[in-house]
């Protein structure tokens, strides 16, 4: 049967759980004594190994103090900073918002433009003849004037002969 | 006693933050009196000198920045950590920047590490016992969860008492406790299978 400490009772004793029986065993048995000595040792040894790397000299100090004071100073400004740039920003777009406004009037005479264009196109949809023939028309209906007035004088003056005759 | 008189070095801030004044003179000498402490925890939890010293920096600016909401219920230093811890892990938790960080070879701090051992000891031997020992407790360290990180290196580095971790932490007595009792457990498994190995 093993008569030593379990490892709960070593890592208890560790944390500094004090225990009469684990005492009075650790007082009389020597390899629980040597282990629990040598944990310790160790935990010291890395404990060490820390401190010693996290020395350095008082420059390498001053120096770290100096740039959080920079940092920090700097966040100060920070807010600030950021309202100046959303002040900017509001100038801008409100100045881009008032050069566009005086485009409407060009809207309109736009708008007026294509009513006249689509205003002739459904004037000459609605011709019955195409503008390309309106000479041919007037030509022919002067042909046809002068030829129902060659027929009235005929037809004049065949009745005063006629009348002479009687 | 020390921590009461620390505290009342923020209070002052926090007045004369509120009345216009420049709170950042007064915020120096609470750098001066934290950092190193604050920069032995931090490389303690990321094993990384570059990285401990700029979380060192950033743990000081969020302090300042939050001046605050630092009510005095708990002491400076016990406040300080705490931002410490958060910013540790929340290091750890970005692997990405891990990744990086190996590859940027900066990573070599963590073999100085087991080199810083004082050489206080008697003989050669037992430096190199020390040393090889104590790279093994690194390597047991490095598994832990970044919480039972935290408290191992507040407990057996910083050597704070249980109650003062629990504050640090924001966890119950009794859970730090646990999480301090598989910490020990597993560097101690750790150095078991090491010495077998032997």
């Amino acid at each position: 049967m093993n008569n030593h400490l379990s490892e709960d009772q070593i890592t208890e004793w560790m944390l500094g759980t004090r225990d009469d029986f684990v005492s009075r065993h650790l007082a009389t048995c020597h390899a629980c004594s040597v282990a629990v000595e040598k944990l310790r040792s160790t935990i010291s040894c890395f404990r060490d190994s820390i401190h010693a790397a996290a020395q350095r000299d008082d420059s390498y100090w001053r120096k770290q103090q100096h740039a959080i004071r920079e940092h920090a100073s700097a966040r100060d400004w920070y807010p600030l900073h950021w309202a100046w740039v959303v002040a900017v920003a509001m100038v801008l777009i409100t100045a881009i918002f008032l050069t566009r406004t005086p485009n409407p009037p060009q809207n309109k005479a736009t708008e007026d433009a294509d009513k006249v264009l689509l205003q002739e196109v459904q004037r000459d949809l609605a011709r019955e003849v195409p503008e390309a023939l309106a000479p041919a028309v007037l030509i022919a209906e002067e042909r046809n004037e002068i030829l129902t007035n060659k027929d009235t004088q005929q037809t004049k003056s065949t009745l005063k002969k006629r009348r002479e005759i009687k | 006693m020390v921590q009461n008189e620390q505290a009342a070095v923020l209070i002052p801030i926090q007045e004369k933050a509120g009345l216009g004044m420049t709170a950042l003179d007064d915020f120096t000498p609470l750098v001066r009196s934290h950092q190193q402490r604050i920069y032995r925890v931090l490389l303690g939890m990321v094993r990384d000198s570059d990285a401990a010293e700029t979380l060192t920096q950033e743990c000081f600016l969020k302090a300042y920045q939050r001046r605050a909401s630092f009510r005095g219920e708990a002491s400076v230093g016990v406040w300080l950590l705490k931002i410490a811890v958060n910013l540790a892990r929340d290091h750890r938790r970005s692997r990405l920047r891990e990744f990086w960080h190996r590859l940027s070879s900066s990573f070599e701090d963590v073999a100085d590490l087991e080199q810083r051992l004082p050489d206080t000891h008697a003989s050669q031997e037992r430096v190199l016992l020390g040393r090889e020992e104590v790279a093994t407790v690194w390597s047991a360290v490095e598994k832990l969860s970044s919480q039972q990180r935290a408290i191992f290196i507040l407990r057996f580095v910083e050597e704070m008492s249980l109650e003062e971790i629990a504050e640090v932490t924001s966890l119950k007595l009794g859970t730090v406790k646990t999480h301090l009792f598989r910490a020990v457990h597993a560097v101690r498994q750790r150095l078991k299978g090491g010495r077998a190995g032997e």
